[in-house]
């Protein structure tokens, strides 16, 4: 009995919580919907598809979403949604579709493609504007992301914030919510209605990417100061990619480079937030005559130019080479091969890029006066862009070549750079990653 | 005065002649005739020709397929040019299928060739016990070389085809040579061929490895793209001009101008491929990636600050490929 008495009330309590997280359980998810579905009837009607009509044809070749975000009628979206209309202004018109099938033109009047943003304007009458959020949303809080996936109509789709990705240079919020093609460009709103993200990317499963509202908050601030729509886009967007690589390098020049050993080379480790490294060797395989080991780091700020273009990304990579089974003869043969298969980091086309051109030097580096220095191949290519003056890709290949059982490769490839920082860049890099003598 | 009939063959070269004295000559398939021919296509009597002046007058016997005069040959000035049967000295007839020439004794021959310089050489390569340690070296210089670019487990089998394959090529040129050589100068030389090439491809071998390293060493793509390919080119054409000297009877001059008209032939078609892709944009770097193992590598490497310094004229030479490449869109706009 005495047992008992114990035991019973934590039963009851047991029984209770199980009772009470049943009612709240689908309580929760209860006011879920309702939120969504009084969010969506509250503020669809300022939710627009936004359509890239090419005039000859008179059909549209683009859609995406967008919303108002001033009373005269700007309305912001993703400027990869209007691209082809922004390159092409004279084969594209852009339009917009709104929640009660009235449809109007809109004209571009700025851009952020650092950002992936937009800025349209209409001259029509446009519903009342959504609210930009001045802060961050605590961790785990719903969001509803709303749009046009796949042409269906206007769609609300319920996920959480998980904050904003830390592993990328261009900041953006972690939505877990599903994404579809057609609605990038449209709201991402908190539980009062508030914008807090543009829908831009996703990495399928659940697993998306909004721009945070901050972005959309300066590029309105910059438009409200001209007070006029931007004349020429491609001097702006070569501006802000050159504003954007200025100050990518400089705040990773003024960071301390990590390192990490890679067989007997000194090689750069993850420099938080631009990078993420991975790595592999063949230690696992009975067969591999040579031994080999890489480690590859790359950043995942690509910034869309265009269906064949995009820039910003930043590479390293670094290869340990040993030569076990084989002969030098042998060894050198794989190296050389190994060696003539670098390929630049980014897409890109004849309408955009120039060609590579490449440089071939042997260098000979010592860590100091003392030191026996270390003979090396490097290539260095660069390629100009058409659009826009002082950038460039590059790609960089070293290899060291006065050890005839051992090697080490490390090359980088960086895309949008300016001629100083790409020649700081190969400077810093070869301080850094080497292979001590 | 007696006259020579040649019967030729391929080429205008003699199959057979014939001596005759007298002032008439029966030429025809029957065996009554002075000359007589086994082409069906001749009648058993066919023409006949008398000795009048310095020529002779040709005389069509009512044949079924007729005479035709190729050549009338040296015909003094008396004659009466306008008379078409009368022909002279060096005068080519074809009856039927066959090509007769009627030359006096008297026509000149051509000079005798001379016998080439590496004839008894040449001739010296056609023996098996010259031959066989000369391919013995060279597919073990094939083996050698595979094996030192291979970097994969050695097994012996995977060498067997491409050794065996590059043998049958081998041997299927030099069995065109030779039986080139055995229609034209009764001689085959299918080994001397056969040698001659294999010492051909040793030397590119060797050729190569060493402007390879030249190449690595100067940092000079140019020996890649342009220098290998002219050496073996070049090779190509002293193979060639050899291997005709063996095959043929062609003059020097004819030989070395069939032989690098052949490699100029082979340039320009290479070039005319190359052309195809000239201005076609590539978003790939055609670096120069050679490497060489450290006991051939010869020259200094430069220092860090140089090395970032140079590369200004790098980003110079980008801007202006890429200024060169908006110049010609516009233009093909």
């Amino acid at each position: 009995m005495h047992i008992h008495r114990h035991v019973r009330p934590s039963r009851l309590f047991f029984y209770l919580s199980l009772l009470v997280s049943l009612i709240i359980w689908p309580l929760g998810s209860l006011a879920q919907t309702e939120s969504a579905r009084s969010l969506f009837s509250e503020n669809k009607a300022s939710i627009l598809q936004i359509r890239i009509i090419d005039i000859t044809s008179g059909s549209k070749s683009a859609i995406g979403s967008g919303f108002v975000i001033e009373s005269d009628g700007l309305i912001a979206t993703n400027y990869h949604v209007l691209q082809l209309a922004a390159s092409e202004p004279g084969q594209y018109r852009i339009e917009y579709s709104a929640a009660d099938d009235s449809t109007g033109d809109l004209q571009l009047v700025d851009v952020d493609v650092v950002n992936d943003l937009a800025l349209l304007q209409t001259q029509d009458t446009m519903p009342s504007p959504l609210p930009l959020a001045m802060v961050e949303p605590d961790m785990g809080s719903p969001l509803f992301a709303l749009g046009n996936p796949l042409d269906l109509g206007l769609t609300v789709v319920p996920g959480t914030y998980n904050g904003v990705n830390q592993t990328s240079y261009h900041p953006r919020v972690h939505f877990t919510g599903s994404l579809n093609a057609g609605m990038s460009g449209g709201p991402t709103l908190s539980e009062t209605g508030e914008v807090v993200g543009i829908n831009v990317s996703t990495a399928g499963n659940q697993v998306s990417f909004l721009v945070p509202v901050k972005a959309l908050h300066n590029l309105r601030a910059e438009h409200r100061a001209r007070g006029q729509g931007v004349s020429d886009f491609t001097q702006r967007i070569g501006e802000q990619l050159k504003a954007d690589q200025a100050d990518k390098f400089s705040r990773l020049f003024a960071l301390e480079w990590p390192t990490m050993s890679l067989g007997s080379a000194q090689v750069i480790a993850e420099i938080v937030p631009f990078a993420k490294c991975w790595g592999g060797s063949n230690s696992a395989s009975e067969k591999a005559q040579f031994r080999s080991a890489d480690r590859t780091c790359r950043s995942e700020d690509n910034i869309y130019l265009s269906g064949g273009f995009n820039t910003g990304v930043m590479e390293y990579q670094f290869f340990w080479l040993e030569a076990d089974k084989l002969n030098p003869m042998q060894f050198y043969a794989y190296y050389e091969r190994l060696f003539g298969d670098f390929a630049p980091g980014n897409k890109g086309s004849e309408e955009d890029l120039g060609e590579y051109r490449c440089d071939s030097q042997f260098l000979a580096l010592a860590e100091n006066r003392n030191s026996d220095s270390r003979k090396s191949k490097n290539i260095f290519c660069v390629r100009a862009y058409k659009d826009f003056p002082d950038l460039y890709d590059v790609l960089f290949l070293h290899g060291t070549v006065d050890a005839s059982r051992a090697a080490f490769i490390s090359h980088f490839t960086l895309a949008g750079v300016s001629q100083n920082n790409a020649k700081r860049f190969v400077q810093r890099f070869l301080g850094v990653a080497k292979w001590p003598s | 005065m007696a006259v020579i009939i040649e019967v030729l063959g391929w080429g205008g070269k003699r199959k057979q002649f014939y001596r005759l004295d007298g002032p008439s000559i029966a030429i025809g398939r029957s065996y009554q005739n002075d000359v007589v021919l086994g082409d069906a296509h001749v009648s058993a009597n066919h023409l006949r020709l008398d000795l009048v002046n310095d020529g002779w007058q040709v005389t069509d016997l009512q044949s079924l397929n007729g005479v035709e005069i190729l050549k009338r040959g040296h015909l003094e000035a008396t004659a009466n040019p306008s008379t078409e049967l009368i022909i002279g000295s060096g005068a080519e007839i074809k009856i039927g299928r066959t090509r007769l020439r009627i030359v006096n004794e008297h026509q000149p021959v051509d000079e005798a060739k001379r016998l080439h310089r590496l004839e008894a050489g040449l001739n010296g390569l056609n023996r098996w016990s010259v031959w066989l340690p000369i391919a013995i070296l060279a597919i073990s210089v094939d083996i050698l070389s595979l094996y030192l670019s291979s970097f994969v487990e050695w097994q012996w089998k995977n060498i067997v085809m491409p050794v065996l394959l590059s043998q049958a090529i081998l041997m299927l040129v030099a069995g065109v040579f030779g039986i080139l050589g055995r229609f034209l100068r009764e001689e085959s030389h299918f080994l001397g061929h056969y040698s001659l090439l294999l010492i051909a491809g040793a030397l590119f071998s060797v050729g190569e490895a060493l402007f390879n390293v030249a190449g690595y060493n100067f940092n000079a793509p140019i020996f890649d793209v342009f220098v290998i390919p002219l050496f073996g080119l070049l090779l190509l054409g002293l193979l060639l001009s050899a291997m005709l000297a063996l095959a043929s009877n062609l003059l020097p001059r004819q030989r070395w101008s069939t032989s690098l008209g052949f490699v100029i032939l082979l340039l320009v078609v290479s070039m005319a491929s190359r052309l195809a892709d000239w201005g076609e944009f590539s978003a790939y770097p055609d670096y120069f990636s050679g490497l060489e193992v450290p006991s051939l590598h010869f020259t200094d490497g430069a220092s860090l600050d140089d090395y970032t310094g140079s590369l200004d004229d790098l980003f110079t030479e980008a801007d202006r490929t890429m200024e060169d490449q908006k110049v010609r869109t516009k233009k093909n706009n």
